[in-house]
């Protein structure tokens, strides 16, 4: 198996710039998930990877094979690609049975029937749908239309599987346990794959690395802790987790450090700021790791309760002060009236 | 074969086909003699003629006036029709619905002998009014008669635009406005009416252009008194003069394709406005239908009468009259019943000929035209390019010539080009003529199956290995068989009804039951022209009923 490398893909839909100039490697064996909000492009450049969207610049090739090059007028129709997808809506072809559809592509490729039922078998029996060949698609659930769907990617046993929101028709108790499903299968059977998805905590669970889209272009991209833990834009601290985000000054920033003053108390972070002192700052932090204090201290700020919601296995608290709207998660409820809410210097990221 | 050849082929034939008869009717308009007459020059005489003939703009105008008035019946009604049978609790709906639609599936030819015998000067209503009142309170043979039974026979179409744009229309927009406070009637007015006004005035347009192609209401009503369209001036025209003058009727060709190109280019701009419309679709809730109490009987009372006159009273007055000797005043229906007249059909072989050759043409032709159609949508069909709309194009055109028209220029066709001549009297003339003429309608039928077809479907077989061509083989084809197996059904009523087309192919071996009628009436053989006529409708009749109990739509 060979890498996938995708370098300064641009795509336009008409008069809409969808892919804005995407690099991207896929080594053999690793999981990526495209992540984004809807209308990054996403799912664009997944179907440009497939051969179903053109763009009109930059390469995407395969080992040595080149599928696409705009500079040398090089275009792989989708069917030359031997790439598997898993489309969104599963697209089974509703006039073949489980059996036909997932053996279509070994037909196209020519292989014997014997050996074609044997392989089809074969996928259907570790996708644990091996008693349903006989089938149609209508007559299964969601959750094995899209196994079969899967499968049907799977058989030709392609050098990347490319999953477009493969859960996302799944209800969400189905999708977790698809979620698990889904990573131990690509991983026993040591599959590339590029998974689409807008749910962060999927994108988090199934991928070996991230990759984050925002408006065409990749906002940053690393193994799912480093998205998490260490965002290098405010888009991607704000996309990832639940946070609150606050408006300060900015008094200083040195060393990868900054202070800013919040309501005339000076709050210290982890700076990723350009700009100078006396500029406007934005700080991104964690709903977890904002924490409630019994008096005053350093990076903390007094604030009035507002709400307390009881969650089940915890309380979300909101706090206000002027227009500034604070959630915090505690374990037990607290009595209504002003509190101290720390804001820890090693988890707030100042912009 | 790769797909960039089959789209050229495909393309290429499908632009033969439109365009050739078509520049050869305008070539022929500037020739001063016939196109195979030696001594045929460029010239204009041919137009100069025409123009200067008083006849031509008789016709002319007189074309304009019936189109006009067949709109100003047809929309309203049609409309009105529409919101009682999808908004309001009409008894019996769904028994009405087929019933509605049948005069447009009945030949035209058909439906006006019906009327000639049944409320002509001497006909079997008339006489039984004459016997009741003394005398016959109106008279068929009239510019005015002409124009209702126009009109009426027309309301179909109108509501079928209407009744599918106020099925379209969300009902939350009507539920919202009963929620503010508006009654039924002024929801009607204030919030459907308006919604679906696009979708009328497409139907309007579409009624005035179909009185353009109006041929055989007026040849058979309007000939008695003289009264000439476009279409009947050219038909007089073949003898008109003794000799064959192709150039006149090239011209007064042209002069009609210059009325109904732009009006077929106004109904697309039109029906795309009214699509937009119609996008706005509701969550598929069935509503309350509008409560009518008192009025129920009476708005079921008028589309009864509606029905009893454009469907019962000429149907019945043909089915009747095929089955008597004769009719006349004081004759006695027990004494002249017979059956003669369907024996005697078995006496002509071209009448034999002619029922085999619509059979044939609607089944096997029909199955062959519908196979050029999917040939040519799936050519079409996802294919991101330019060249699509050429193809929107060229498929329009026909439709702007009416069937006597493309019929004349197809004969021109056979007889201009050698190695075709000898097909001119085979029934390949005949299915190549249809299949041009419903061009347009057959394209709506199958691309309305293709557009169902999820993309998704292909772009999995694509990026399985399947090629594009073998992608539609696999996958799209097989997904829109029950869709084709519908447009058959549909292209088969067409075909079969189908009359105006055929009259200037009409020779030995090329008999159809619908250019059959049209030359029989001639003749005055109206026995032998009512008992085929019947022949004609149990056909339909049968096709009709199969396509109800398939579940099939009417409609493309």
């Amino acid at each position: 198996m060979a890498e996938l490398v995708v370098k300064d893909v641009a795509l336009r839909l008409g008069d809409n710039e969808i892919l804005k100039g995407v690099s991207l490697t896929v080594p053999a064996g690793e999981v990526v998930a495209l992540l984004g909000p809807s209308g990054s492009g996403k799912t664009t450049l997944l179907r440009a990877i497939a051969g179903l969207e053109t763009p009109h610049a930059g390469s995407i090739a395969i080992g040595n094979t080149l599928f696409f090059d705009a500079a040398r007028g090089v275009e792989l129709p989708a069917e030359e690609r031997g790439l598997g997808l898993v489309f969104q809506s599963y697209a089974l072809w509703p006039h073949r049975t489980v059996f036909d559809n997932v053996a279509y592509g070994l037909k196209l490729r020519g292989v014997p029937a014997a050996e074609t039922k044997a392989r089809v078998e074969k996928t259907l029996s570790q996708i644990g749908l091996g008693h349903l060949a006989a089938r149609f698609p209508h007559q299964l659930s969601g959750g094995q239309q899209q196994r079969v769907a899967i499968a049907r990617a799977l058989v030709y046993e392609p050098p990347v599987i490319l999953l477009d929101e493969p859960l996302s028709n799944l209800d969400a108790k189905l999708r977790e346990e698809a979620r698990a499903w889904l990573r131990t299968l690509i991983v026993t059977l040591g599959l590339s794959a590029i998974h689409v998805t807008h749910d962060q905590v999927e994108a988090m669970a199934i991928a070996d690395r991230i990759v984050l889209l925002d408006a065409g272009i990749i906002a940053q991209e690393g193994p799912p802790t480093a998205l998490y833990n260490e965002p290098v834009t405010l888009f991607s601290a704000e996309f990832m987790g639940s946070n609150n985000r606050l408006e300060g000054k900015l008094l200083e920033s040195s060393g990868g450090r900054a202070t800013i003053e919040l309501f005339g108390e000076r709050l210290i972070g982890a700076s990723r700021i350009r700009g100078s002192a006396g500029a406007k700052a934005t700080g991104i932090i964690r709903i977890e790791r904002v924490r409630c204090a019994s008096g005053p201290g350093p990076n903390r700020v007094k604030m009035q309760l507002k709400t307390s919601m009881y969650l089940g296995e915890r309380w979300e608290l909101v706090f206000a002060r002027d227009t500034l709207t604070i959630r915090a998660y505690a374990s037990a409820p607290l009595e209504p009236g002003e509190h101290f809410i720390e804001f820890p210097a090693e988890a707030l990221w100042l912009f | 074969m790769p797909i960039v050849a089959y789209r050229l082929l495909v393309l290429g034939l499908t632009t033969l086909a439109v365009v050739a008869p078509l520049s050869l009717v305008i070539y022929q308009s500037f020739l001063t003699a016939p196109f195979f007459d030696p001594s045929a020059k460029a010239g204009l005489l041919a137009y100069s003629f025409v123009l200067a003939d008083s006849d031509f703009w008789q016709a002319f105008w007189t074309t304009i006036a019936i189109a006009g008035g067949m709109a100003i019946i047809a929309v309203p009604l049609g409309a009105l029709l529409a919101f009682l049978m999808v908004r309001t609790d009409v008894p019996g709906r769904q028994y009405l619905e087929p019933l509605i639609l049948i005069p447009i599936f009945v030949s035209a030819v058909v439906i006006a002998f019906g009327y000639v015998v049944a409320i002509g000067p001497v006909g079997i209503l008339s006489t039984m009014a004459k016997d009741i009142l003394g005398f016959v309170p109106w008279n068929l043979y009239s510019l005015l008669a002409l124009i209702v039974i126009a009109g009426l026979t027309h309301v179909p179409h109108v509501y079928l635009y209407s009744a599918a744009a106020l099925r379209g229309l969300s009902t939350d927009l009507e539920e919202a406005a009963r929620v503010s406070g508006a009654n039924p009637f002024r929801v009607a007015l204030n919030v459907s009416l308006p919604m679906i006004l696009p979708a009328i005035l497409f139907a309007g347009v579409l009624v005035f252009f179909l009185g353009f192609e109006l041929f055989g209401l007026p040849l058979v009503l309007g000939d008695p008194q003289d009264v000439l369209v476009l279409s009947t001036y050219l038909y007089k025209l073949t003898n008109k003069l003794g000799v064959p003058s192709y150039q006149l009727m090239a011209v007064v060709v042209v002069a009609i394709i210059a009325v109904t190109a732009p009006l077929v280019f106004m109904q697309r701009l039109l029906l795309r406005q009214a699509q937009r419309y119609v996008s706005v679709r509701g969550k598929g809730l069935k509503t309350q239908p509008l409560r009518l109490h008192g009025w129920r009987w009476i708005a079921f009372g008028a589309i009864a009468f509606w029905l009893f006159v454009t469907v019962v009273v000429p149907l019945s007055g043909i089915t009747l009259r095929s089955f008597v000797v004769t009719w006349g005043e004081g004759v006695k229906l027990r004494d002249v019943l017979t059956l003669d007249h369907y024996r005697e059909l078995t006496d002509y072989p071209n009448v034999i000929r002619g029922i085999i050759n619509t059979l044939g043409i609607g089944v096997i032709g029909g199955a062959v035209s519908v196979a050029c159609y999917t040939a040519i949508a799936l050519a079409v069909h996802r294919w991101n390019s330019g060249w699509t709309r050429l193809v929107d194009y060229l498929v329009m055109v026909p439709r702007a010539m009416p069937g006597l028209v493309a019929g004349l220029a197809l004969l021109w066709v056979f007889l201009f080009v050698p190695f075709l001549s000898p097909l001119k009297s085979t029934m390949f003339s005949i299915w190549l003529a249809y299949s041009i003429v419903w061009l347009a309608y057959g394209m709506r039928l199958v691309s309305g199956t293709l557009l169902q077809v999820a993309p998704e479907l292909e772009e999995a077989a694509r990026t399985a290995g399947a090629d594009d061509l073998r992608t539609k083989r696999d996958v799209t084809v097989p997904l829109i068989k029950y869709g084709m197996l519908a447009s058959w059904l549909l292209i088969f009523l067409i075909f079969v009804r189908e009359y105006s087309t055929g009259i200037y192919l009409l020779g030995p071996g090329t008999e159809v039951i619908g250019s059959l009628l049209v030359s029989l009436w001639g003749t005055g053989a109206v026995d032998l022209v009512s008992a085929l006529s019947v022949v004609n409708v149990v056909m339909i009749g049968v096709g009709l009923a199969v396509a109800v109990r398939l579940g099939v739509r009417l409609h493309g």
